[in-house]
């Protein structure tokens, strides 16, 4: 019992550490293919030390919640991140389904204070991302939870139709969940376009340094899910950990195609985004009552 | 004492004691805090409050406890009247007479369905004993039994609040002085549930696995109604009130999916959704009760409920600030509060029973789980707005400015349901195995096969990880990260004149949702110009509305009907002695003439 | 025989009343429809020799052919109200319709109620004719002291049918029915009174503007 405990917070640790080198590889990517030469991939290590040395501006009218939120962004991505390795199917508990949306929930926790922290610093701007925050995740919830559902009810132990739409429906999920283009841009900071970005404006020094590292986390635990739903019955080899990043890098790749691709979406629009991709989680659930 | 009361009359088993327990969870904070509530009030109106209160609680104890169909609905239309004078307390306010007429109209269309209902019963079952209706439901004919259904539920669903027969709550409930909507909210529309659950469940056996079906549809469409409305209402209680209706709809689900896989023989899965229902209907009555506690605390203080009014409250009203937190926390079903808990085990009852099953009904179980984690999404959002707004950044008037903190008694009050809201979720471990006792009494079976070991171990596990890591974080701040801190204006883009109008707004918050679900809100704006001359507008009002469905294509067009018809019958009635002496006599005279004919 | 002989008394007070146009002729022949009653109880009594019968008798007399005409008299003077009754229908055509009560009477007893053709049949035609008639005086007559008036008939005349089918109620039933007719009388006075010092007038037919 302790020793799978001490595995799992080895893990922890490792994919935590992990988790901003994926950011670096997707901007890389992304900048790669505008040939452009841009920062280097180690980037966002440079960032969050440079934040972290760095003083806090704190608004004069903000409350505990401004300073707890960030804390708690992080410690709720850093569970959710325990839940998922937990949930790992076979691995230590047979009811991964019900692991994986508790560590949804943990992830909304995460949410909620931050929206309650851009609406503490009583700026339009704050109030407006926590507005447009929580209006794109209470969409994208359904499709996560049926998504899951349904990858989890197909065993995850073989390519199936249902398992690989519901990897899709999943993926457009992600992208709504780590603020990537269509849904969001992570490198704006114009009032029109920003939503994550616009809710962690009043944010600076240290505080700043843990959001940005637990957002890192978030989309390392997305990503995660994504490679069960896309690449089953790996992760078992022999060389486990090589085929794990080669997962995690080729959607990464992937993510950073789209976001080269596409352009921003109306915010509108991506109720219509995130609809769809129910509808395909439901076909995939169509597709697993079918036996598919 | 509970030996020495009739056993005719009166019905102890697990499931009376599990209300007993949320009665009492609920009620005797919300009795602590009218303490408070009330301290500057008149001691007349003190004490009929109080009394009133005793005879609401009171009535609901025994509509628990009654062996008998007949003391049931006795007790039940005590409840009913009781509440509609708490209700009607403030009478000099107009909206208070309107929002307790509304009420009293719809519980009793309620009550008379259910009468129906019984007296159908008591006709095939020769007495109002519940043994006697269990067993005479065995031999019913299926038609009849499908009519009291359908009578029962109407009956039971308007006093439970369920879309479309929910129009009630959101008036009541405002206009109840804040420990009486507690108590309405929190436990008397779950006594409706209890009747839910002890007629379809427990005696009306065996169900078909289609009321089940009922049930879970009528809770998708309330859970969705309910949340949506709440985002739109910018009044602190109604709010709340829609809130109620959308949770009512969480505990239907489970209680729906319970009776459906009861009637489909998979013991184990409908067991946990009935642990699943009794476990939210707990939860829901613990942070609602807390919500609308804290509520009427802010009233107290400001004396506002529009929350586009108030803000910054939780610089001069932390206590308060914090209990509301909490009770946002457990509604918006975050870890590791009791609402996380008892929607997740929903969410499991969904999953095995989709995994349990094929087909369609896989993709139903899938769809219903769907639409709660809609509900759970918006919730959350609801709850962002309603706590931001009122609590955060700055005051949005004079009198949100001068809120003082309230008084010991109502924080007590608070207190006392925050603390079991925190308990049941994270002893979850302790509590859980309790409610499937229950919920195993309930459906009749001993030994169903449930784990609930994920739903102990993982909130006690969140809050160990969470809390941990935060500490943590917090520690290594304190004493190794020594950088400093600037308290200085928000970022105003350069403008120096950022005061609370330049604020987020409730509207403005809840605006993307208006657009997205503009199809069912039916949203419309009202603009008014004012000139002084044609080029120079002194005045732009701007109004926003969005129509009330329900109201306007059901209640509306029926109330104008049945005014018109009253109108029409009236012409029969001019005041006239002579024709009504008249009336009579030709009665009497069509009587004989249809003796003498027979 | 004699009993035909008083019940065509009794029929012709009540076709009296009727067509009469002032409240004290209605007065007047509601006491002499009484006395025709009280003959015969009389009659009954003197033929069955009960003591009760007697009580019953003396009480009709005392009650219904003088202490009753009496009050509302009394009233009458009171309120000093003019005399006229206020008739909804003329009296010829109350006549005619009085005359069709009789009719369907007959009709009713002989068909529906099976009876012989007897002494009986004809005292119940006689009553049930009465008893519409008390009907129609409530309905028609616009002043308060027709529906006081019409109600008195009315009692009267079940009082008739109850003794010669049942052979008279049971005594105390009796008793309690004159003692209730007592009362609202009493009670018929106070109000009529009140009712003229505050609307000035007895016109019941004016009640229509209370109407909300």
């Amino acid at each position: 019992m302790l020793n799978t405990i001490m595995v799992i917070i080895g893990k922890v640790f490792a994919l935590a550490i992990f988790a901003p080198l994926v950011s670096g590889i997707i901007r890389k990517t992304k900048n790669t293919i505008r040939m452009r030469n841009g920062p280097s991939v180690l980037q966002p290590y440079y960032n969050v030390r440079k934040l972290f040395l760095k003083d806090e501006v704190i608004s004069k009218n903000a409350s505990w919640i401004f300073y707890a939120a960030p804390v708690i962004v992080f410690a709720g991505s850093i569970c959710a991140l325990a839940l998922v390795l937990m949930a790992r199917p076979g691995h230590l508990v047979s009811n991964s389904a019900a692991i994986l949306i508790a560590a949804f929930f943990v992830l909304s926790l995460g949410r909620f204070f931050m929206a309650l922290a851009g609406l503490d610093a009583g700026s339009s701007f704050g109030g407006m991302g926590s507005s447009r925050e929580v209006f794109i995740s209470s969409f994208a919830e359904p499709a996560a939870f049926v998504a899951v559902f349904v990858f989890c009810m197909g065993g995850g132990d073989s390519f199936r139709v249902s398992g690989v739409l519901a990897g899709f429906a999943l993926f457009m999920v992600v992208i709504a969940e780590t603020s990537r283009i269509p849904v969001d841009n992570q490198e704006t900071h114009l009032e029109l376009t920003m939503v994550h970005e616009a809710m962690v404006l009043e944010y600076s020094g240290r505080s700043l340094a843990l959001i940005e590292l637990a957002s890192h986390i978030k989309q390392m635990v997305f990503f995660i899910m994504l490679s069960w739903c896309l690449f089953p019955a790996a992760g078992t080899a022999p060389w486990g950990w090589a085929v794990f990043s080669a997962e995690i890098g080729v959607i990464g790749i992937a993510m950073a195609f789209i976001e080269i691709s596409v352009a921003k979406m109306r915010l509108f629009r991506t109720v219509d985004f995130l609809s769809f991709s129910f509808f395909i989680a439901l076909a995939a659930s169509i597709a697993s009552s079918l036996g598919l | 004492m509970i030996t020495f009361l009739p056993k005719e009359f009166f019905l102890f088993d697990s499931l009376t004691i599990f209300f007993f327990a949320v009665i009492g969870l609920i009620c005797i904070p919300s009795a602590i805090f009218s303490i408070g509530y009330l301290r500057e009030e008149a001691l007349k109106k003190k004490l009929i409050s109080w009394v009133l209160l005793a005879a609401f609680i009171l009535s609901m104890c025994f509509v628990i406890i009654s062996g008998n169909l007949f003391s049931f609905l006795i007790f039940w239309e005590l409840m009913s009247l009781t509440s509609y004078f708490l209700v009607v307390l403030d009478y000099k306010h107009e909206k208070s007479i309107r929002a307790g007429t509304i009420y009293l109209v719809m519980t009793h269309i309620g009550t008379a369905c259910l009468m129906a209902a019984f007296f159908i019963l008591y006709n095939y079952a020769g007495s109002f004993d519940y043994s006697a209706v269990k067993e005479a439901a065995f031999a019913l004919p299926p038609s009849i039994r499908n009519i009291i259904f359908l009578l029962l539920f109407i009956g039971f669903a308007t006093k439970a609040g369920v879309v479309p027969m929910h129009i009630w709550l959101p008036y009541a409930h405002p206009q109840a002085p804040s420990y009486v909507s507690s108590i309405m909210s929190g436990v008397m529309i779950k006594i409706a549930v209890y009747g839910m659950i002890r007629f379809f469940v427990m005696l009306l056996l065996p169900a078909p696995a289609w009321w089940g079906a009922v049930i879970l549809v009528f809770g998708i469409i309330s859970c969705l109604v309910g949340v949506i409305y709440a985002l739109m209402d910018h009044d602190l209680k109604k709010l709340l009130a829609y809130h109620s209706v959308e949770n009512i709809g969480i505990i239907l689900l489970g209680v729906g999916a319970a009776i459906f896989f009861a009637a489909r023989g998979v013991i184990p899965v409908a067991a946990l959704a009935m642990c699943a229902a009794l476990y939210h209907l707990v939860n829901h009555a613990l942070f609602k009760g807390l919500l609308f506690l804290c509520s009427g605390s802010v009233y107290k203080a400001t004396g506002l409920r529009d929350i586009e009014k108030m803000g910054g409250l939780i610089k001069t009203m932390p206590a308060t600030a914090l209990f509301f937190l909490i009770g946002a926390m457990g509604i918006s079903a975050l870890p590791p509060l009791n609402g996380f808990v008892s929607e997740w085990l929903t969410f499991q009852a969904f999953f095995s029973g989709a995994v349990e099953s094929q087909g369609a009904v896989r993709i139903f179980m899938i769809v219903s789980a769907a639409a709660l984690a809609l509900t759970g999404g918006l919730a959350a959002a609801c709850f962002v707005k309603a706590f931001g707004i009122t609590f955060l950044a700055l005051p949005r008037s004079a009198r949100a400015r001068e809120a003082k903190e309230t008084g010991f008694m109502m924080k007590t009050g608070m207190a006392l349901l925050a603390v079991p809201v925190v308990i049941f979720g994270v002893g979850a471990g302790f509590i859980a195995p309790v409610i499937l006792r229950v919920s195993r009494a309930v459906l009749g079976v001993q030994n169903a096969e449930v784990s609930l070991y994920l739903a102990s171990v993982l909130p006690v596990l969140i809050a160990v990880v969470v809390l941990g890591t935060a500490l943590a974080v917090f520690l290594w701040f304190r004493f190794c990260l020594r950088t400093g801190q600037v308290r200085y204006n928000t970022w105003d883009c350069g403008y120096y004149a950022l005061d609370s109008r330049t604020e987020y707004t409730a509207t403005a918050f809840s605006k993307p949702f208006r657009i997205a679900f503009s199809f069912f809100l039916l949203p419309y704006h009202k603009s008014e110009k004012i000139r002084d001359s044609f080029y120079h507008v002194s005045k732009f009002m701007y109004e926003t509305h969005t129509t009330l469905v329900f109201r306007k294509f059901f209640y509306e067009p029926l109330v104008r009907f049945v005014y018109s018809f009253a109108w029409k019958v009236r012409k029969l009635q001019p005041g006239s002695i002579h024709l009504y002496i008249l009336y009579i006599f030709i009665t009497l005279a069509g009587l004989i003439a249809l003796a003498a004919i027979f | 025989m004699t009993l035909n002989i008083i019940l065509i008394g009794f029929l012709a007070a009540t076709f009296l009343m009727v067509i009469a146009k002032r409240i004290t002729a209605l007065v007047r022949t509601f006491r002499i429809q009484s006395i025709f009653l009280f003959l015969y109880t009389l009659y009954m009594g003197l033929c069955q020799q009960h003591l009760e019968l007697f009580v019953v008798c003396g009480l009709v007399f005392i009650l219904k052919v003088v202490v009753i005409p009496l009050v509302l008299l009394r009233i009458m003077r009171r309120i000093n109200v003019e005399e006229d009754l206020g008739l909804l229908i003329n009296p010829q055509l109350s006549l005619v319709i009085a005359l069709i009560f009789a009719y369907l009477s007959y009709l009713f007893a002989h068909n529906a109620m099976g009876l012989p053709y007897s002494q009986a049949l004809i005292a119940f035609i006689a009553s049930m004719t009465v008893v519409c008639i008390g009907f129609f005086l409530m309905v028609g007559r616009m002043k308060a002291l027709g529906q006081v008036i019409g109600l008195l008939v009315m009692e009267n005349a079940i009082f008739l049918a109850a003794s010669v089918i049942a052979g008279g109620m049971p005594f105390f039933v009796e008793i309690a029915l004159f003692f209730d007719i007592f009362v609202f009388i009493v009670i018929v006075e106070v109000f009529v009174y009140k009712v003229n010092r505050l609307f000035t007038h007895i016109d019941t037919s004016k009640m229509q503007s209370l109407k909300g």
